[in-house]
């Protein structure tokens, strides 16, 4: 025993004023706990296959020594980089970044590094990036609102058999696993409410993207104007960038030059309802008194900005987390993305929340 | 003698932990079992944690009220709670509550993974469930039931609320669905008190009532599922001593939990349940608990069934030394005096409503043809 603790101390870096010079390898740490190599390397990977007293030891050195095992011997051995990449539309945009900040913590969770790409709205450098990120061995993708693929780069990433999942709409296959909100609902639950607020002459600004969850929710707008029997106001329904410019735009030209402008705009972000919110107090018009406006993702901002702004909660985070749970999945499984039995798509609930800006005058929705 | 199966669990006994922060990790868990539990029920797990608001646990002399919001450890650490839960052997009940079928189904299939031995569906959340309780909705508890079911092996038990107009609708959308159990009742939304000098509530939100004040609540609910639905129900609700547990048995329950007493008396009070309910078993030469499940059902009627008796209270001039008037107090006919240290019940006046057989300390009065 005694025999055994000396070793350990001839085994220490050497140490010069306090900094070490060289860093030990594994193979040493074998040697200074009197052990083999596999041993260390049970205990470094698989630590609940290894005596209690035997991985104390082990550990014990490894934490003095200050040892990290080589990220590249580790990757060839086990046929695992540790990594996985995230593609973002924008970086700049917070609800991505709050997905993103989802997706990391599980990751983190699971002792994994995030490699993030922003591909600037740009399909090309979306595949450039899906292109790097498999050269560089990561143990899954997965895509954030993605631009969408061609049928040969699908078929491509198909045969790599690597795990992705996609999270936000699903423009690729609808077999690939993905993380959805259902939109149509949160639309239609926000139509209602500016309905039952009094407001009969309602304009949309919406946004050219993302598509599909622009149309999910057109389609809930849609169903309860039908369902209630007042009629929508066609020329008031616009398409516009789907940023602030964009909303303040909308404003410019939907209201600009009538002499009737709507009582309530219904928005598809928060992004666009801020640019709207501008344009209308702009033009002198108060907001909710004179024309009621509603958002769509409750980023931080919403709350802050006077009126506060009613929108629609996305689950951003629970999104990126869940993204990173179903990746981690087929990581561990072992499954590549088209070689599964069961397509696993999470929908998630999006939730209304009712502020100042939709014009309402009870504290209800507020409250609950 | 205390052996039950519940849903194919089989349980040493029928008295469980019900899912709180005191079954918050492995550690809570592994020492509700070691208390004695016949199971225990974890700490309900969402999607995505959420910090605490402090304060969000207050009580009094009859119950308490919490705004606690789910686990804080992520299903992710929970492949490591479960392990040192299970450590020491015991069933472990996983609790998962979710927004929609997938999340609920996702978390049910991981905790199934962990080595969890069936799973609670929780659908009402006192603190922030909003005007609409999905709890009274039985088309969406069918859904995430259903979605739950496929997507695990396990016994699927869904906690009911009592906060919804039809609970037996609730519970047969779960045995549709193929649940295989339920739960009720959790907690019920509100206000434990106000402090009348500052103006302030105990606790700055709505919260879930539970203990002593929602036990007759619990009863009642597990009683209506029991004579309406086939389905094995586990009782929950203000259970602090052998005898609620016996009560919520005799209505129909096959296993029951404990909570709020156990927040605040600490677990070995499982044990003295547990223990206490032994003896009475063997006294009154019982040699399972299935023998008396239900029992009290038989005496419970629809207001239709009930006779219309002439029965009134009775004294039978007997003689009292109480000094408390209550009989007198609260007879609403004026049927009752006293005279000379006896009392009396003058028959004519009498309706036969009973309440002064429960009041009287001594049990003097009887009601009878």
């Amino acid at each position: 025993m005694l025999q055994r603790e000396k070793s350990v101390i001839i085994y220490l870096p050497e140490v010069v004023n306090g900094q070490k010079v060289k860093a030990m390898n594994i193979k040493q740490i074998a040697k200074a706990a009197g052990v083999s190599v596999a041993t260390v390397s049970r205990v470094l990977n698989h630590p609940e296959n290894v005596a209690e007293k035997t991985r104390i030891k082990i550990q014990k050195i490894i934490d003095e020594t200050e040892y990290k095992p080589n990220w590249f011997a580790q990757g060839l051995n086990f046929n695992k980089t540790k990594t996985i990449g995230l593609v973002i539309p924008h970086t700049l945009n917070s609800n991505y970044m709050e997905i993103a900040n989802g997706v990391e913590d599980v990751a983190r969770q699971k002792g994994y590094i995030t490699f993030m790409c922003n591909m600037e709205g740009d399909p090309e450098l979306e595949k450039e990036y899906i292109d790097q990120l498999v050269t560089r061995k990561v143990d899954g993708i997965i895509l954030l609102y993605t631009l969408g693929l061609d049928e040969e780069y699908i078929q491509w990433i198909e045969e790599l058999e690597i795990p992705i999942v996609i999270i936000g709409e699903n423009r690729i296959k609808s077999d690939w696993d993905s993380v959805e909100v259902d939109c149509r609902a949160a639309m239609a639950e926000i139509t209602s409410h500016i309905l039952e607020c009094g407001h009969r002459r309602i304009g949309m600004l919406r946004g050219t993207d993302p598509e599909m969850e622009t149309r999910s929710m057109m389609q809930g707008f849609r169903n309860v104007m039908k369902a209630s029997g007042v009629r929508a106001e066609e020329k008031m329904i616009l398409d516009v960038d789907n940023t602030i410019e964009g909303g303040y735009i909308g404003i410019k030209k939907m209201i600009g030059g009538t002499s009737k402008p709507p009582d309530a705009i219904i928005t598809t972000s928060d992004e666009i309802a801020y640019g709207a919110m501008d344009a209308i107090k702009e033009l002198g018009l108060l907001i909710p008194e004179d024309i009621a406006i509603t958002g769509f993702g409750n980023d931080r901002m919403s709350s802050l900005v006077e009126p506060k702004l009613t929108t629609v909660e996305l689950p951003f985070r629970k999104m990126g987390r869940y993204g990173a749970r179903i990746l981690f999945d087929h990581i561990e499984e072992g499954r590549a993305i088209h070689k599964k039995h069961v397509t696993r798509t999470i929908k998630l609930q999006a939730k209304s929340r009712i502020r100042k800006s939709c014009g309402n005058q009870d504290r209800i929705g507020e409250m609950f | 003698m205390l052996k039950t199966d519940f849903m194919g669990l089989k349980l040493s006994n029928p008295v469980m932990i019900a899912a709180g922060p005191w079954n918050r990790d492995g550690k809570g868990i592994k020492e509700s079992l070691e208390a004695g539990a016949g199971a225990a029920v974890t700490e309900s797990i969402v999607s995505d944690t959420v910090l605490d608001v402090r304060p969000r646990i207050s009580c009094d002399d009859n119950g308490a009220q919490n705004i606690r919001l789910y686990s804080d450890i992520q299903i992710e650490g929970w492949e490591r709670e479960m392990d040192i839960a299970k450590s020491s052997g015991g069933i472990v009940i996983g609790s998962v509550s979710g927004n929609t079928a997938s999340e609920v189904s996702y978390l049910a299939s991981k905790l199934e993974r962990f080595g969890a031995d069936a799973i609670e569906i929780s659908v009402s959340n006192p603190a922030v469930e909003s005007l609409e309780v999905v709890a009274s909705n039985a088309d969406v508890v069918y859904q995430m039931t259903k979605e739950c079911v496929s997507a695990v092996k396990l016994p699927v038990i869904v906690k009911l609320s009592q906060n919804t107009t039809n609970i037996s609708k609730v519970a047969k959308a779960v045995k549709d669905a193929g649940g295989s159990g339920v739960t009720a009742i959790n907690t019920v939304r509100g206000i434990l008190g106000v402090d009348i000098d500052s103006a302030v509530p105990m606790l700055s939100t709505y919260g879930g009532i539970s203990g002593e004040y929602i036990r007759p609540f619990g009863l009642a609910s597990v009683a209506t599922i029991a004579q309406t639905v086939d389905i094995p129900i586990c009782g929950v609700g203000g259970i602090s001593e052998y005898k609620h547990a016996i009560e919520y048995i005799m209505l129909g329950a096959s296993a029951v939990q404990v909570g709020t007493a156990v927040m605040l008396e600490g677990r070995d009070m499982i044990r003295k349940i547990v223990q206490e309910l032994e003896i009475w078993a063997q006294d009154n030469e019982f040699d399972d608990l299935s023998e008396i499940r239900g029992k009290a059902l038989d005496n419970l009627k629809s207001f239709e069934e009930m006779k219309f008796e002439p029965a009134v209270a009775r004294a039978n001039g007997a003689s009292c030394n109480e000094n408390c008037e209550k009989c007198i107090s609260a007879c609403m006919y004026n049927a009752i005096t006293k005279k000379a240290g006896s009392i009396s019940v003058d028959r004519s006046r009498c309706t036969g409503c009973g309440l002064c057989t429960f009041v009287c300390p001594a049990n003097k009065l009887k009601l009878d043809l």
